[in-house]
Protein backbone atom coordinates (compact mmCIF):
# COMPACT_ATOMS: atom_id res chain seq x y z
CA UNK A 1 0.00 0.00 0.00
CA UNK A 2 0.85 3.26 -0.92
CA UNK A 3 -0.21 6.57 1.73
CA UNK A 4 -0.24 9.87 0.38
CA UNK A 5 -1.34 12.80 1.86
CA UNK A 6 -3.39 15.16 0.20
CA UNK A 7 -4.84 17.50 2.87
CA UNK A 8 -3.96 17.25 6.70
CA UNK A 9 -6.18 20.02 8.15
CA UNK A 10 -8.86 20.13 10.21
CA UNK A 11 -12.48 22.16 10.32
CA UNK A 12 -11.39 25.21 7.54
CA UNK A 13 -8.69 25.54 5.04
CA UNK A 14 -6.34 27.53 6.51
CA UNK A 15 -3.89 29.27 3.54
CA UNK A 16 -1.34 31.58 4.73
CA UNK A 17 3.02 31.21 4.92
CA UNK A 18 2.72 29.75 8.23
CA UNK A 19 1.10 26.54 7.10
CA UNK A 20 3.62 26.15 3.95
CA UNK A 21 5.40 23.03 5.64
CA UNK A 22 2.35 21.02 6.95
CA UNK A 23 -0.17 22.38 4.09
CA UNK A 24 -3.40 24.17 4.89
CA UNK A 25 -6.39 21.76 2.59
CA UNK A 26 -8.80 19.88 4.55
CA UNK A 27 -8.64 16.27 4.91
CA UNK A 28 -7.93 13.66 1.93
CA UNK A 29 -5.93 11.09 1.92
CA UNK A 30 -5.39 8.46 -0.74
CA UNK A 31 -4.22 4.53 -0.79
CA UNK A 32 -2.84 2.65 -3.77
CA UNK A 33 -3.09 -0.44 -3.71
CA UNK A 34 -0.15 -2.87 -4.17
CA UNK A 35 -2.29 -4.01 -7.18
CA UNK A 36 -2.77 -0.57 -8.31
CA UNK A 37 -6.61 0.05 -7.28
CA UNK A 38 -7.19 3.33 -5.87
CA UNK A 39 -9.31 4.35 -2.50
CA UNK A 40 -9.42 7.70 -1.65
CA UNK A 41 -10.07 8.71 1.92
CA UNK A 42 -12.37 11.86 2.96
CA UNK A 43 -13.15 14.67 0.49
CA UNK A 44 -11.78 17.60 2.02
CA UNK A 45 -10.03 20.50 -0.36
CA UNK A 46 -7.03 18.13 -0.98
CA UNK A 47 -9.14 16.64 -3.35
CA UNK A 48 -9.08 19.03 -5.97
CA UNK A 49 -5.43 18.67 -5.96
CA UNK A 50 -5.68 14.69 -5.80
CA UNK A 51 -8.36 14.78 -8.98
CA UNK A 52 -5.23 17.49 -10.88
CA UNK A 53 -2.26 14.77 -10.69
CA UNK A 54 -5.40 11.75 -11.39
CA UNK A 55 -5.73 13.74 -14.35
CA UNK A 56 -2.65 12.48 -15.93
CA UNK A 57 -3.99 8.49 -15.59
CA UNK A 58 -6.67 6.98 -16.43
CA UNK A 59 -8.77 9.33 -14.73
CA UNK A 60 -7.96 11.77 -17.13
CA UNK A 61 -9.61 9.64 -19.92
CA UNK A 62 -12.87 8.71 -18.41
CA UNK A 63 -11.45 5.27 -17.98
CA UNK A 64 -10.81 5.43 -13.92
CA UNK A 65 -12.30 3.53 -11.01
CA UNK A 66 -11.81 4.33 -7.63
CA UNK A 67 -13.41 3.81 -3.78
CA UNK A 68 -13.86 7.06 -2.05
CA UNK A 69 -14.34 6.06 1.78
CA UNK A 70 -16.14 9.09 3.98
CA UNK A 71 -15.80 9.31 7.14
CA UNK A 72 -18.61 11.79 8.31
CA UNK A 73 -20.09 14.96 5.88
CA UNK A 74 -19.01 18.34 7.87
CA UNK A 75 -17.51 20.80 4.99
CA UNK A 76 -13.88 19.75 5.71
CA UNK A 77 -14.34 16.64 4.55
CA UNK A 78 -17.00 16.66 1.75
CA UNK A 79 -16.04 20.69 0.23
CA UNK A 80 -13.46 18.96 -2.46
CA UNK A 81 -16.01 17.26 -4.13
CA UNK A 82 -17.35 19.85 -6.42
CA UNK A 83 -13.35 20.79 -7.65
CA UNK A 84 -12.33 17.05 -8.45
CA UNK A 85 -11.74 17.16 -11.65
CA UNK A 86 -12.16 13.58 -12.65
CA UNK A 87 -16.47 13.51 -11.66
CA UNK A 88 -16.67 16.41 -15.02
CA UNK A 89 -15.26 13.48 -16.99
CA UNK A 90 -17.61 11.09 -18.04
CA UNK A 91 -17.33 7.43 -18.10
CA UNK A 92 -15.06 7.58 -14.52
CA UNK A 93 -16.56 5.94 -11.68
CA UNK A 94 -16.83 6.02 -8.29
CA UNK A 95 -17.50 3.88 -5.54
CA UNK A 96 -18.54 6.50 -2.07
CA UNK A 97 -18.60 4.44 1.05
CA UNK A 98 -19.67 6.89 4.09
CA UNK A 99 -22.16 6.87 7.19
CA UNK A 100 -25.74 7.30 7.48
CA UNK A 101 -28.70 4.87 7.88
CA UNK A 102 -29.03 4.46 4.39
CA UNK A 103 -27.69 5.42 0.82
CA UNK A 104 -30.21 7.48 0.30
CA UNK A 105 -29.43 9.68 3.49
CA UNK A 106 -26.34 10.37 2.65
CA UNK A 107 -27.07 11.12 -0.79
CA UNK A 108 -29.02 13.71 0.11
CA UNK A 109 -26.54 15.30 2.35
CA UNK A 110 -23.90 15.24 -0.06
CA UNK A 111 -27.17 16.70 -2.67
CA UNK A 112 -27.47 19.24 -0.29
CA UNK A 113 -23.73 20.59 -1.22
CA UNK A 114 -24.59 21.30 -4.51
CA UNK A 115 -28.04 23.03 -3.57
CA UNK A 116 -27.76 25.91 -6.15
CA UNK A 117 -28.09 28.22 -2.94
CA UNK A 118 -24.47 26.93 -2.93
CA UNK A 119 -23.18 25.80 -5.59
CA UNK A 120 -23.36 26.89 -9.22
CA UNK A 121 -23.32 22.73 -10.16
CA UNK A 122 -27.03 22.70 -8.81
CA UNK A 123 -27.28 19.12 -8.59
CA UNK A 124 -24.99 16.08 -7.83
CA UNK A 125 -26.74 14.94 -11.40
CA UNK A 126 -24.45 16.94 -13.32
CA UNK A 127 -21.75 15.41 -12.78
CA UNK A 128 -20.22 13.24 -15.34
CA UNK A 129 -19.06 10.71 -13.41
CA UNK A 130 -20.94 7.89 -12.34
CA UNK A 131 -20.99 8.38 -8.18
CA UNK A 132 -21.99 5.41 -6.62
CA UNK A 133 -23.24 6.56 -2.78
CA UNK A 134 -23.43 3.50 -0.07
CA UNK A 135 -23.90 3.41 3.07
CA UNK A 136 -20.63 1.72 4.37
CA UNK A 137 -20.68 -1.66 6.45
CA UNK A 138 -18.89 -3.13 9.13
CA UNK A 139 -16.40 -5.18 6.62
CA UNK A 140 -16.48 -4.98 3.31
CA UNK A 141 -14.34 -5.97 -0.10
CA UNK A 142 -13.21 -3.29 -2.32
CA UNK A 143 -10.61 -2.43 -4.98
CA UNK A 144 -9.39 -6.39 -3.63
CA UNK A 145 -8.72 -5.36 -0.41
CA UNK A 146 -10.59 -5.65 3.30
CA UNK A 147 -12.58 -2.65 4.65
CA UNK A 148 -13.59 -2.90 8.51
CA UNK A 149 -15.69 0.04 9.75
CA UNK A 150 -16.03 1.09 13.50
CA UNK A 151 -18.26 4.20 14.14
CA UNK A 152 -17.37 6.48 16.79
CA UNK A 153 -18.47 9.36 18.44
CA UNK A 154 -17.73 12.84 16.94
CA UNK A 155 -18.49 15.61 19.13
CA UNK A 156 -22.90 15.46 18.86
CA UNK A 157 -22.91 13.25 15.56
CA UNK A 158 -21.03 10.08 14.66
CA UNK A 159 -18.32 9.44 12.47
CA UNK A 160 -16.88 6.28 10.73
CA UNK A 161 -12.89 5.12 11.31
CA UNK A 162 -11.58 3.05 8.72
CA UNK A 163 -9.12 0.00 8.58
CA UNK A 164 -7.82 -1.09 5.59
CA UNK A 165 -5.89 -4.93 5.28
CA UNK A 166 -4.22 -5.46 2.27
CA UNK A 167 -1.36 -8.57 2.39
CA UNK A 168 -1.24 -9.04 6.28
CA UNK A 169 -0.23 -5.26 5.90
CA UNK A 170 -2.81 -3.28 7.54
CA UNK A 171 -3.30 0.93 7.92
CA UNK A 172 -6.18 2.29 9.82
CA UNK A 173 -7.61 6.04 9.31
CA UNK A 174 -9.36 7.29 12.39
CA UNK A 175 -10.11 11.27 12.17
CA UNK A 176 -12.31 13.40 14.02
CA UNK A 177 -12.52 10.94 17.04
CA UNK A 178 -14.30 12.39 20.33
CA UNK A 179 -13.34 9.83 23.17
CA UNK A 180 -14.94 9.85 26.54
CA UNK A 181 -12.86 11.52 29.15
CA UNK A 182 -11.11 8.34 30.31
CA UNK A 183 -9.45 7.80 27.22
CA UNK A 184 -10.42 5.47 23.58
CA UNK A 185 -12.33 2.59 24.54
CA UNK A 186 -11.79 -0.80 23.94
CA UNK A 187 -13.54 -0.95 20.49
CA UNK A 188 -11.58 1.57 19.21
CA UNK A 189 -8.36 -0.34 20.45
CA UNK A 190 -9.34 -3.81 19.09
CA UNK A 191 -10.23 -1.81 15.32
CA UNK A 192 -6.72 -0.37 15.76
CA UNK A 193 -4.96 -2.95 17.12
CA UNK A 194 -1.31 -3.69 15.73
CA UNK A 195 -1.61 -1.30 12.61
CA UNK A 196 1.02 -0.68 10.77
CA UNK A 197 -0.25 2.63 9.90
CA UNK A 198 -2.63 4.59 12.54
CA UNK A 199 -3.23 7.83 11.71
CA UNK A 200 -5.05 9.38 13.86
CA UNK A 201 -6.69 12.67 14.88
CA UNK A 202 -4.55 15.14 16.59
CA UNK A 203 -6.40 18.26 16.58
CA UNK A 204 -5.50 19.59 19.93
CA UNK A 205 -2.56 20.35 22.47
CA UNK A 206 -4.05 19.08 25.55
CA UNK A 207 -4.20 22.38 26.90
CA UNK A 208 -6.32 23.75 23.80
CA UNK A 209 -8.41 20.43 23.77
CA UNK A 210 -9.66 20.51 28.03
CA UNK A 211 -11.69 23.74 26.82
CA UNK A 212 -13.06 22.39 23.64
CA UNK A 213 -13.94 18.63 24.60
CA UNK A 214 -17.35 19.10 23.34
CA UNK A 215 -16.34 19.56 19.84
CA UNK A 216 -15.32 15.89 19.58
CA UNK A 217 -11.79 15.71 18.74
CA UNK A 218 -8.74 14.03 19.75
CA UNK A 219 -5.48 15.93 21.66
CA UNK A 220 -2.09 14.36 20.16
CA UNK A 221 -1.82 12.15 23.84
CA UNK A 222 -5.07 10.29 23.20
CA UNK A 223 -3.64 10.00 19.92
CA UNK A 224 -0.34 8.13 21.21
CA UNK A 225 -2.24 6.47 24.15
CA UNK A 226 -4.66 4.87 21.50
CA UNK A 227 -1.25 3.77 19.37
CA UNK A 228 0.71 2.44 22.70
CA UNK A 229 -2.67 0.56 23.40
CA UNK A 230 -3.01 -0.90 20.17
CA UNK A 231 0.42 -1.54 19.51
CA UNK A 232 0.68 0.05 16.27
CA UNK A 233 4.01 0.38 14.68
CA UNK A 234 3.74 3.95 13.66
CA UNK A 235 1.03 6.99 14.25
CA UNK A 236 0.36 9.26 11.78
CA UNK A 237 -1.08 12.78 13.26
CA UNK A 238 -3.68 13.90 11.27
CA UNK A 239 -6.43 16.95 11.11
CA UNK A 240 -4.34 19.89 12.92
CA UNK A 241 -6.43 22.28 14.26
CA UNK A 242 -6.76 25.30 11.70
CA UNK A 243 -5.37 27.52 14.08
CA UNK A 244 -1.62 26.16 14.19
CA UNK A 245 0.80 27.32 12.91
CA UNK A 246 3.99 24.64 11.03
CA UNK A 247 6.20 25.40 14.40
CA UNK A 248 2.88 24.46 16.62
CA UNK A 249 2.15 21.35 14.59
CA UNK A 250 6.35 20.73 15.06
CA UNK A 251 5.34 20.81 18.86
CA UNK A 252 2.95 18.21 18.27
CA UNK A 253 5.01 15.76 16.75
CA UNK A 254 7.99 16.39 18.90
CA UNK A 255 5.68 15.78 21.68
CA UNK A 256 4.36 12.52 20.01
CA UNK A 257 8.07 10.96 19.29
CA UNK A 258 9.08 11.82 23.01
CA UNK A 259 5.41 9.83 24.30
CA UNK A 260 6.23 7.01 21.82
CA UNK A 261 9.58 6.26 21.52
CA UNK A 262 10.00 4.73 24.92
CA UNK A 263 7.38 1.99 23.33
CA UNK A 264 8.93 1.82 19.85
CA UNK A 265 6.01 3.59 18.45
CA UNK A 266 7.11 5.76 15.22
CA UNK A 267 5.83 8.62 14.03
CA UNK A 268 5.64 10.20 10.93
CA UNK A 269 3.68 13.41 10.54
CA UNK A 270 1.17 13.69 7.75
CA UNK A 271 2.40 16.34 5.57
CA UNK A 272 0.46 17.34 2.44
CA UNK A 273 2.39 16.02 -0.51
CA UNK A 274 4.16 13.58 1.41
CA UNK A 275 3.74 9.64 0.81
CA UNK A 276 4.16 6.28 2.97
CA UNK A 277 4.82 2.84 1.66
CA UNK A 278 3.53 0.23 4.41
CA UNK B 1 -12.99 55.45 5.35
CA UNK B 2 -10.40 52.14 5.54
CA UNK B 3 -11.11 49.05 2.50
CA UNK B 4 -9.10 45.96 3.54
CA UNK B 5 -8.72 42.79 2.22
CA UNK B 6 -8.93 39.64 4.09
CA UNK B 7 -9.75 37.16 1.11
CA UNK B 8 -9.37 37.55 -2.41
CA UNK B 9 -10.10 34.11 -4.11
CA UNK B 10 -12.77 32.36 -5.81
CA UNK B 11 -14.25 29.26 -5.65
CA UNK B 12 -12.36 27.37 -3.34
CA UNK B 13 -9.55 28.51 -0.44
CA UNK B 14 -6.07 27.49 -2.11
CA UNK B 15 -3.24 27.05 0.62
CA UNK B 16 0.14 26.79 -0.36
CA UNK B 17 3.63 28.24 -1.07
CA UNK B 18 2.20 29.20 -4.27
CA UNK B 19 -0.53 31.77 -3.43
CA UNK B 20 1.64 33.46 -0.10
CA UNK B 21 1.64 36.79 -1.73
CA UNK B 22 -1.91 37.57 -3.16
CA UNK B 23 -3.42 34.58 -0.09
CA UNK B 24 -5.49 31.73 -0.76
CA UNK B 25 -8.91 32.87 1.35
CA UNK B 26 -12.06 33.54 -0.77
CA UNK B 27 -13.55 36.72 -0.60
CA UNK B 28 -14.01 39.23 2.26
CA UNK B 29 -13.66 42.50 2.04
CA UNK B 30 -13.52 44.95 4.85
CA UNK B 31 -14.84 48.44 4.73
CA UNK B 32 -14.42 51.01 7.69
CA UNK B 33 -16.07 54.16 7.88
CA UNK B 34 -13.85 56.46 10.22
CA UNK B 35 -15.24 56.27 13.68
CA UNK B 36 -17.77 53.42 13.15
CA UNK B 37 -18.62 50.25 13.17
CA UNK B 38 -17.26 47.89 10.18
CA UNK B 39 -19.00 46.75 6.67
CA UNK B 40 -18.11 43.65 5.66
CA UNK B 41 -18.55 42.62 2.00
CA UNK B 42 -18.91 38.65 1.54
CA UNK B 43 -17.91 35.67 4.37
CA UNK B 44 -15.53 33.79 2.36
CA UNK B 45 -12.73 32.52 4.59
CA UNK B 46 -11.14 35.54 4.95
CA UNK B 47 -13.65 37.05 7.44
CA UNK B 48 -12.07 34.18 10.10
CA UNK B 49 -9.32 36.41 9.99
CA UNK B 50 -11.09 39.51 10.34
CA UNK B 51 -13.25 38.02 12.89
CA UNK B 52 -10.16 37.72 14.94
CA UNK B 53 -8.93 41.18 15.13
CA UNK B 54 -12.60 42.48 15.75
CA UNK B 55 -11.99 40.35 18.77
CA UNK B 56 -9.08 42.55 19.64
CA UNK B 57 -11.59 44.82 19.92
CA UNK B 58 -15.24 46.05 21.16
CA UNK B 59 -16.34 42.60 20.12
CA UNK B 60 -13.96 41.12 22.20
CA UNK B 61 -16.63 41.78 25.29
CA UNK B 62 -19.41 41.74 23.29
CA UNK B 63 -19.83 45.19 22.25
CA UNK B 64 -19.56 45.65 18.64
CA UNK B 65 -21.80 45.91 15.85
CA UNK B 66 -21.22 44.93 12.30
CA UNK B 67 -22.88 44.51 8.83
CA UNK B 68 -22.34 41.85 6.35
CA UNK B 69 -23.22 42.26 2.94
CA UNK B 70 -23.72 39.12 0.78
CA UNK B 71 -23.02 38.95 -2.85
CA UNK B 72 -24.61 35.67 -2.91
CA UNK B 73 -24.41 32.85 -1.04
CA UNK B 74 -22.41 30.41 -3.34
CA UNK B 75 -19.78 28.77 -0.78
CA UNK B 76 -17.14 30.76 -1.48
CA UNK B 77 -18.51 33.94 -0.24
CA UNK B 78 -20.29 32.29 3.28
CA UNK B 79 -17.73 29.42 3.87
CA UNK B 80 -16.25 31.63 6.72
CA UNK B 81 -19.57 32.90 8.27
CA UNK B 82 -19.08 29.55 10.64
CA UNK B 83 -15.90 31.06 11.94
CA UNK B 84 -16.38 34.62 12.31
CA UNK B 85 -16.07 34.70 16.30
CA UNK B 86 -17.90 37.59 17.08
CA UNK B 87 -20.76 35.38 16.59
CA UNK B 88 -20.10 33.54 19.47
CA UNK B 89 -19.75 36.18 21.73
CA UNK B 90 -23.12 36.88 23.34
CA UNK B 91 -23.98 41.25 22.95
CA UNK B 92 -22.72 41.51 19.78
CA UNK B 93 -24.82 42.56 16.86
CA UNK B 94 -24.43 41.48 13.14
CA UNK B 95 -26.48 42.32 10.31
CA UNK B 96 -26.61 40.00 7.43
CA UNK B 97 -28.17 41.66 3.80
CA UNK B 98 -28.11 39.02 1.01
CA UNK B 99 -30.90 39.49 -1.82
CA UNK B 100 -33.89 37.69 -1.17
CA UNK B 101 -34.20 34.08 -1.85
CA UNK B 102 -36.89 31.46 -2.85
CA UNK B 103 -36.93 30.69 1.37
CA UNK B 104 -35.97 33.13 4.38
CA UNK B 105 -32.30 33.85 4.36
CA UNK B 106 -31.94 32.70 8.02
CA UNK B 107 -33.21 29.42 6.53
CA UNK B 108 -30.39 29.32 3.54
CA UNK B 109 -27.69 30.56 6.18
CA UNK B 110 -29.06 27.63 8.52
CA UNK B 111 -28.27 25.30 5.71
CA UNK B 112 -24.93 25.70 5.92
CA UNK B 113 -25.14 25.17 10.22
CA UNK B 114 -26.88 21.29 9.34
CA UNK B 115 -25.78 18.96 11.85
CA UNK B 116 -25.06 17.05 9.15
CA UNK B 117 -22.47 20.03 7.52
CA UNK B 118 -21.10 21.77 10.78
CA UNK B 119 -21.36 21.06 14.53
CA UNK B 120 -22.80 24.03 15.61
CA UNK B 121 -26.43 25.17 14.64
CA UNK B 122 -27.37 28.81 13.72
CA UNK B 123 -29.44 29.06 16.41
CA UNK B 124 -26.89 28.47 18.96
CA UNK B 125 -24.81 31.58 17.73
CA UNK B 126 -24.70 33.63 20.46
CA UNK B 127 -24.65 37.19 18.84
CA UNK B 128 -27.60 38.69 18.18
CA UNK B 129 -28.15 38.29 14.49
CA UNK B 130 -30.68 40.06 12.10
CA UNK B 131 -31.04 39.27 8.42
CA UNK B 132 -32.43 41.85 5.64
CA UNK B 133 -33.61 40.71 2.69
CA UNK B 134 -32.68 42.87 -0.39
CA UNK B 135 -33.77 43.69 -4.31
CA UNK B 136 -32.03 44.72 -7.01
CA UNK B 137 -32.01 48.71 -6.72
CA UNK B 138 -32.19 48.83 -2.82
CA UNK B 139 -31.10 51.81 -0.81
CA UNK B 140 -30.61 51.96 2.23
CA UNK B 141 -28.34 53.52 5.26
CA UNK B 142 -25.77 51.46 7.99
CA UNK B 143 -24.93 54.26 10.06
CA UNK B 144 -23.68 57.07 8.27
CA UNK B 145 -22.82 54.89 5.34
CA UNK B 146 -25.39 54.71 1.97
CA UNK B 147 -25.34 51.39 0.58
CA UNK B 148 -26.75 50.56 -3.05
CA UNK B 149 -26.79 47.46 -4.82
CA UNK B 150 -27.59 46.47 -8.84
CA UNK B 151 -27.95 43.18 -10.02
CA UNK B 152 -25.31 40.91 -11.85
CA UNK B 153 -24.84 38.30 -14.02
CA UNK B 154 -23.89 35.02 -12.48
CA UNK B 155 -25.54 31.90 -11.74
CA UNK B 156 -28.51 32.17 -9.17
CA UNK B 157 -27.87 35.66 -9.12
CA UNK B 158 -25.40 38.30 -7.38
CA UNK B 159 -25.71 41.60 -6.39
CA UNK B 160 -22.92 44.61 -6.27
CA UNK B 161 -22.97 46.82 -4.09
CA UNK B 162 -21.25 50.65 -3.45
CA UNK B 163 -20.79 52.18 -0.33
CA UNK B 164 -20.74 56.07 0.00
CA UNK B 165 -19.24 57.20 3.23
CA UNK B 166 -16.52 60.15 3.96
CA UNK B 167 -16.85 61.70 1.51
CA UNK B 168 -15.61 58.12 -0.97
CA UNK B 169 -17.55 55.67 -2.68
CA UNK B 170 -16.18 52.37 -2.82
CA UNK B 171 -18.00 49.20 -5.33
CA UNK B 172 -17.81 45.69 -4.87
CA UNK B 173 -18.93 43.85 -8.16
CA UNK B 174 -18.58 40.18 -7.57
CA UNK B 175 -19.06 37.66 -9.01
CA UNK B 176 -20.36 38.44 -12.62
CA UNK B 177 -20.17 37.22 -16.21
CA UNK B 178 -19.90 40.26 -18.99
CA UNK B 179 -23.13 41.12 -20.17
CA UNK B 180 -22.70 39.96 -24.27
CA UNK B 181 -23.00 36.19 -24.34
CA UNK B 182 -25.69 34.59 -22.17
CA UNK B 183 -28.29 35.71 -19.66
CA UNK B 184 -27.29 33.41 -16.15
CA UNK B 185 -30.48 33.21 -13.54
CA UNK B 186 -32.03 29.53 -12.38
CA UNK B 187 -31.12 27.17 -15.19
CA UNK B 188 -28.26 25.24 -15.03
CA UNK B 189 -26.11 25.47 -18.58
CA UNK B 190 -24.53 22.09 -19.37
CA UNK B 191 -22.79 23.08 -22.57
CA UNK B 192 -22.80 26.89 -23.44
CA UNK B 193 -22.99 28.40 -27.19
CA UNK B 194 -22.20 31.79 -28.65
CA UNK B 195 -25.53 32.15 -30.75
CA UNK B 196 -27.19 35.48 -31.09
CA UNK B 197 -29.26 35.89 -28.35
CA UNK B 198 -33.08 36.70 -28.46
CA UNK B 199 -33.79 40.53 -28.24
CA UNK B 200 -35.46 40.91 -24.90
CA UNK B 201 -32.30 39.20 -23.51
CA UNK B 202 -29.91 41.04 -25.43
CA UNK B 203 -32.03 43.85 -23.70
CA UNK B 204 -31.97 42.62 -20.23
CA UNK B 205 -28.07 41.93 -20.35
CA UNK B 206 -27.95 45.75 -21.49
CA UNK B 207 -30.72 47.04 -18.54
CA UNK B 208 -27.86 44.89 -15.75
CA UNK B 209 -24.89 46.51 -17.47
CA UNK B 210 -25.97 49.68 -17.43
CA UNK B 211 -26.89 49.11 -13.99
CA UNK B 212 -23.80 48.39 -12.82
CA UNK B 213 -21.90 50.95 -14.94
CA UNK B 214 -24.45 53.74 -13.16
CA UNK B 215 -23.24 52.28 -9.50
CA UNK B 216 -20.09 52.74 -10.06
CA UNK B 217 -20.40 55.90 -11.67
CA UNK B 218 -17.36 57.73 -10.72
CA UNK B 219 -16.54 55.71 -7.70
CA UNK B 220 -13.19 56.17 -5.81
CA UNK B 221 -12.72 52.95 -6.13
CA UNK B 222 -13.99 49.42 -7.92
CA UNK B 223 -13.66 45.83 -7.02
CA UNK B 224 -14.39 43.67 -9.87
CA UNK B 225 -14.32 40.15 -10.58
CA UNK B 226 -11.70 39.08 -13.25
CA UNK B 227 -11.45 35.17 -12.68
CA UNK B 228 -10.97 34.46 -15.85
CA UNK B 229 -8.25 34.81 -18.83
CA UNK B 230 -9.58 35.55 -22.42
CA UNK B 231 -9.28 31.59 -22.87
CA UNK B 232 -10.47 30.68 -20.07
CA UNK B 233 -14.00 32.96 -20.74
CA UNK B 234 -14.24 31.45 -23.81
CA UNK B 235 -14.48 28.05 -22.86
CA UNK B 236 -16.76 28.54 -19.55
CA UNK B 237 -18.93 31.65 -19.89
CA UNK B 238 -21.55 30.28 -18.30
CA UNK B 239 -19.54 29.83 -14.95
CA UNK B 240 -20.48 33.64 -14.34
CA UNK B 241 -17.00 35.91 -14.23
CA UNK B 242 -14.71 38.00 -16.23
CA UNK B 243 -11.55 38.89 -17.51
CA UNK B 244 -9.83 42.22 -16.94
CA UNK B 245 -11.10 43.62 -20.06
CA UNK B 246 -14.42 43.29 -19.18
CA UNK B 247 -13.51 45.09 -15.43
CA UNK B 248 -11.32 47.52 -17.53
CA UNK B 249 -14.57 48.49 -20.38
CA UNK B 250 -17.06 49.03 -17.22
CA UNK B 251 -13.80 51.38 -15.52
CA UNK B 252 -13.65 53.23 -17.93
CA UNK B 253 -17.65 53.87 -19.04
CA UNK B 254 -18.41 54.80 -15.06
CA UNK B 255 -15.05 56.98 -15.17
CA UNK B 256 -14.01 55.32 -11.70
CA UNK B 257 -10.77 56.64 -10.14
CA UNK B 258 -9.45 53.20 -9.16
CA UNK B 259 -9.96 49.94 -10.29
CA UNK B 260 -9.16 46.73 -8.46
CA UNK B 261 -8.56 43.02 -9.86
CA UNK B 262 -10.71 40.57 -7.69
CA UNK B 263 -11.62 36.60 -6.81
CA UNK B 264 -8.77 35.09 -8.63
CA UNK B 265 -8.98 32.13 -9.89
CA UNK B 266 -8.12 28.78 -7.75
CA UNK B 267 -5.27 27.44 -9.92
CA UNK B 268 -3.53 30.95 -10.33
CA UNK B 269 -0.04 31.36 -8.53
CA UNK B 270 1.49 34.67 -6.97
CA UNK B 271 3.65 34.88 -10.51
CA UNK B 272 0.62 34.13 -12.63
CA UNK B 273 -1.48 37.07 -11.15
CA UNK B 274 1.87 39.32 -11.20
CA UNK B 275 1.46 38.74 -15.35
CA UNK B 276 -1.74 39.59 -15.35
CA UNK B 277 -1.59 42.47 -13.25
CA UNK B 278 1.31 43.75 -15.33
CA UNK B 279 -0.76 43.11 -18.94
CA UNK B 280 -4.02 44.84 -17.68
CA UNK B 281 -1.11 47.86 -16.76
CA UNK B 282 -0.72 47.77 -19.90
CA UNK B 283 -4.01 48.09 -21.24
CA UNK B 284 -5.03 51.46 -19.14
CA UNK B 285 -1.73 53.23 -19.73
CA UNK B 286 -3.53 55.77 -21.40
CA UNK B 287 -6.58 55.94 -19.05
CA UNK B 288 -7.25 58.17 -16.01
CA UNK B 289 -7.39 55.65 -13.78
CA UNK B 290 -5.22 53.48 -11.58
CA UNK B 291 -4.97 49.78 -11.05
CA UNK B 292 -4.18 47.15 -8.59
CA UNK B 293 -4.50 43.50 -8.16
CA UNK B 294 -6.22 42.85 -4.83
CA UNK B 295 -4.02 40.60 -2.43
CA UNK B 296 -4.67 40.00 1.69
CA UNK B 297 -3.98 42.61 3.72
CA UNK B 298 -4.09 45.45 0.98
CA UNK B 299 -5.63 48.34 2.55
CA UNK B 300 -6.74 51.17 0.64
CA UNK B 301 -7.74 54.55 2.29
CA UNK B 302 -10.63 56.56 0.12
CA UNK B 303 -11.78 60.09 1.23
CA UNK B 304 -11.69 61.14 4.78
CA UNK B 305 -9.21 59.60 7.27
ZN1 LIG C 1 -12.89 17.33 10.33
ZN1 LIG D 1 -17.29 33.51 -6.14
ZN1 LIG E 1 -20.49 32.56 -7.36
Amino acid sequence: MRIKFWGVRGSIPAPGPETNRYGGNTSCVSVHTAAGNLIIIDMGTGLMHLGNALLRTEFGKGAGRATILLSHTHWDHIQGLGFFPPVFIGGNQFTVWGPGSSPDVLEQILEGQMDPNFSPLQTLKNLSAKVDVRAALPAFEAEGVRITTREHAHGHTRALSFRVEEAGRSFVYASDVGYPESGPEPAAIAHYANADVLLHDSTYKPEDQATRRNRGFSSYEEACAAAIAAKAKRLVPFHYDQDYSDDAVDGIVAACTALLAPHGIAVTPAREGDELEI
Amino acid sequence: MKVRFWGVRGSIPVPGRATNRYGGNTSCVEVRPRAADPIIIDAGTGIRHLGKALMEGTFGDGRGKASILISHTHWDHVQGLPFFSPLYRAGNQVHIFARQRDMHLEAVFSQQHDAAYFPVPLSAMHADMHFHELVEGARFHIGKAHVTCARLNHPWVAIAYRVDVDGASVVYCSDTAPFTDMLLGRDFIERPSFGTLPPPVQSELAAMRAGVVALAKNADLLIYDTQFTPEEYQARPHWGHSRPDDAIEIAREAKVKQLCLFHHAPMRSDDDNDKILAAARELVSADKFTLVSAYEGLEIPLGDQ
